[in-house]
């Protein structure tokens, strides 16, 4: 066929390969692949068992990601700012522990829910402390407060235990995950509707206020950000609050879900959350990231979840490997991030 | 780090007397023995000693490694699966119907923690990523493994020939106690004497500079995750002949004990600063902190929170002391 659209001298033709490439490789966001990924996925699971496509399992899917999802925004803001938090796990156990205790002292929901955020903010303000006024490595201090939370969590369940196992009896409490979004035809759990509330209004704050972008200031350059006059232990101190409060959120929607208190809630859910958001394109050297990506790869990690247990039905395929899968993919997830990094940083040098 | 402070307070004309931290720690660790010897009549007990002392041993080897791969600036959080893993290894090879000779199981087990420490070195050294998410996998998986091994049971070892490791005695010693001695020994040799050990404060202190003097970095990297690696195998079959069991909820949180008693002794995880004397300081104090509490009749799960506080609390206070002395 005769090229009717010959390129100009010192002008090349944009291959197919190399749209890819500056789609998946040189692109800003992790967006597009981790699309591409959620899609193979649900095909995969689609083709191993019919069970996959239908709305009830579409409705367990969304009714189990709010927990991770809501711990992702704090630890999105945490890593942003260049830090990390490993303590998210045990504030949500200590949280749901304290949900069963005031719950037995017969207080009502809406002060168990004020108290439990207020509980949330003073771990994250602890962390935020330790980190930005003494100067101790974020990993380090909240290795601590994890133990510490854990530890108190499990502390103060010695006295629930006669209390058959934290149970919870509230109405009022247990409707804050229990309701649909319209009521009659049950299609949308309440908690997911509040992640996309969630997520919309923190997207929205990260990118238009003045706050937002201080935080990917911190994140990218602190001492730039420093001499441009924003308050860089503020702002730090600000994204440890805030995925405080985000864990104990989780935790009172978890006992919700569940009507029960434990002691060992969300252990090793730290570890989910961390690879939810690095997998989303958040940088771990902090400053690069965005919600919408982190989101998607909460469902990604849902969807892998939710497939484990239909593999185990339909082939046989044991769901304790799901440990193995989330140590993977973590690794995996960072592996990607570096080779993109090095990638493109190697064309910057390539143009210069 | 103790000279260069004392030249600045010299410079300003103060007469400031620094004790160095692992003289305090010493103290400190001594002060403790005596107060619980006091308030606990059991604690001063040959039985108990022993117990405690072979308690110590089991963390006290992984923390000895450890040390080095934080002086070298990394970190390895894997280790605790790893210890689940060898020992759920460990116990479904001797249960099988033909299974192998005991002592290639030994071996078997030891080339799973040389893997498991290859694996993070690999990754770590060549794509060059960040040691703390990548060993936070690595315990996933590992532990993960475990679970699917042991199909989530606990497998008992019956006639435990791997009990010599973790219960046995030479001469009246406790064989773990032995490992440890000897690993200590060794490894205060290889950073204070050798030239590998040379190595890794260098790349600690200064990675570009290390790189540029000469230095293989991805090699000695390599080789320091290993012997993590190994090393926690080798906590792992101590474990598994205490216990004589192998289950994946072996050694839980383990890994934030260890760390724990790397940093108590003043190894920071910035990397280029720390000895083997200042581990062994901090895992023996947590190991009397552990033992004693528990004679007075505190429970594991508050002993757990002061854990956390301790934690905090000492790294705080090498933070202010570092700030200081500048």
């Amino acid at each position: 066929m005769a090229d009717t659209t010959a390129p100009m001298e010192g002008e090349r033709r944009v291959t197919f390969k190399e749209k890819l490439a500056e789609i998946f490789i040189y692109g800003k966001s992790m967006v597009p692949a981790l699309l591409v990924l959620l899609f193979i996925l649900v095909v995969l699971f689609g083709a191993v068992t019919p069970y996959f496509f239908t709305y009830t399992n579409f409705k367990a899917i969304i009714s189990n990601i709010p927990i991770i999802a809501i711990m992702a925004v704090g630890m999105t803001f945490v890593i942003l700012v260049g830090g990390l938090d490993i303590s998210v796990g045990s504030v949500l156990g200590f949280t749901a522990v304290n949900v069963a205790l005031f719950h037995h002292m017969g207080f009502p929901a809406w002060s168990i829910i004020l108290v439990c955020l207020g509980i949330g903010a003073l771990f994250g303000s602890f962390n935020g402390v330790i980190i930005t006024k003494v100067g101790v490595n974020p990993v380090i201090t909240t290795l601590g407060t994890m133990a510490l939370a854990r530890g108190m969590a499990s502390w103060f369940a010695l006295d629930i235990e006669s209390l058959k196992l934290g149970r919870i009896f509230d109405q009022n409490f247990l409707l804050i995950a229990r309701r649909y979004f319209p009521k009659e035809a049950q299609l949308i759990p309440i908690t997911f509707i509040y992640v996309i509330v969630l997520y919309v209004v923190m997207s929205l704050v990260l990118k238009y206020t003045r706050y937002g972008r201080s935080v990917y200031a911190v994140g990218s350059n602190e001492y730039a950000a420093r001499l441009a006059g924003i308050d860089t232990s503020r702002i730090k101190f600000s994204a440890y609050v805030m995925s405080g409060i985000m864990a104990s959120l989780a935790g009172m929607i978890l006992v919700a879900q569940l009507s029960l208190g434990r002691d060992d809630a969300g252990l090793g859910s730290e570890l989910e959350v961390i690879t939810a958001v690095v997998l989303g394109g958040v940088s771990l050297a902090g400053g690069k990231g965005n919600l919408l990506g982190v989101i998607i790869s909460v469902l990604i990690l849902g969807v892998i979840r939710n497939g484990m247990v239909h593999l185990q039905e339909t082939i046989g395929i044991s769901y304790y490997w799901r440990e193995v899968v989330k140590g993977a993919i973590l690794i995996l997830a960072i592996s990607i991030d570096a080779a993109r990094l090095m990638a493109i940083k190697k064309r910057q040098v390539v143009r210069q | 780090m103790g000279k260069a402070s004392e030249v600045l307070s010299r410079q300003k004309g103060e007469k400031r007397f620094l004790l160095s931290s692992n003289t305090i720690l010493f103290i400190f660790l001594i002060v403790m023995v005596a107060a619980f010897a006091v308030l606990s009549r059991d604690f001063y007990s040959i039985y108990n000693i022993t117990s405690m002392l072979t308690n110590i041993a089991f963390s006290g080897i992984v923390a000895g490694t450890l040390t080095l791969v934080m002086i070298m600036g990394g970190l390895d959080i894997s280790i605790g699966g790893n210890i689940a893993l060898t020992s759920c290894l460990v116990a479904y090879l001797y249960n099988l119907e033909k299974g192998p000779h005991i002592g290639l199981i030994i071996l078997i087990a030891l080339a799973l923690g040389a893997t498991i420490g290859s694996f993070n070195g690999f990754v770590i050294t060549r794509l060059d990523l960040n040691p703390i998410i990548t060993t936070l996998g690595t315990m996933a998986i590992t532990r993960g493994m475990g679970y699917v091994l042991t199909k989530s049971r606990s497998i008992l070892i019956l006639e435990n020939v791997v009990g010599f490791i973790g219960r046995g005695t030479i001469a009246k010693m406790p064989f773990p106690l032995i490992l440890f001695i000897v690993v200590y020994a060794a490894l205060t040799i290889v950073m204070t004497k050798a030239k590998f050990g040379r190595k890794i404060y260098c790349i600690g202190a200064n990675q570009e500079a290390a790189k540029l003097s000469g230095i293989n970095i991805r090699k000695v990297k390599f080789i320091t995750y290993l012997i993590s690696g190994i090393a926690a195998s080798i906590s792992g079959l101590i474990l598994t002949g205490q216990s004589a069991v192998g289950m994946p909820q072996h050694a839980t949180g383990s890994e934030l004990d260890v760390i724990t008693a790397v940093l108590l002794g003043g190894t920071s995880l910035a990397g280029g600063k720390g000895n083997i004397l200042g581990t062994l300081a901090g895992v023996l104090i947590l190991g009397v902190l552990y033992n004693g509490f528990t004679m007075i009749g505190f429970r594991y799960v508050h002993i757990r929170v002061f854990q956390g506080v301790i934690l905090i609390l000492v790294v705080s206070l090498y933070e202010v002391r570092e700030k200081r002395s500048y």
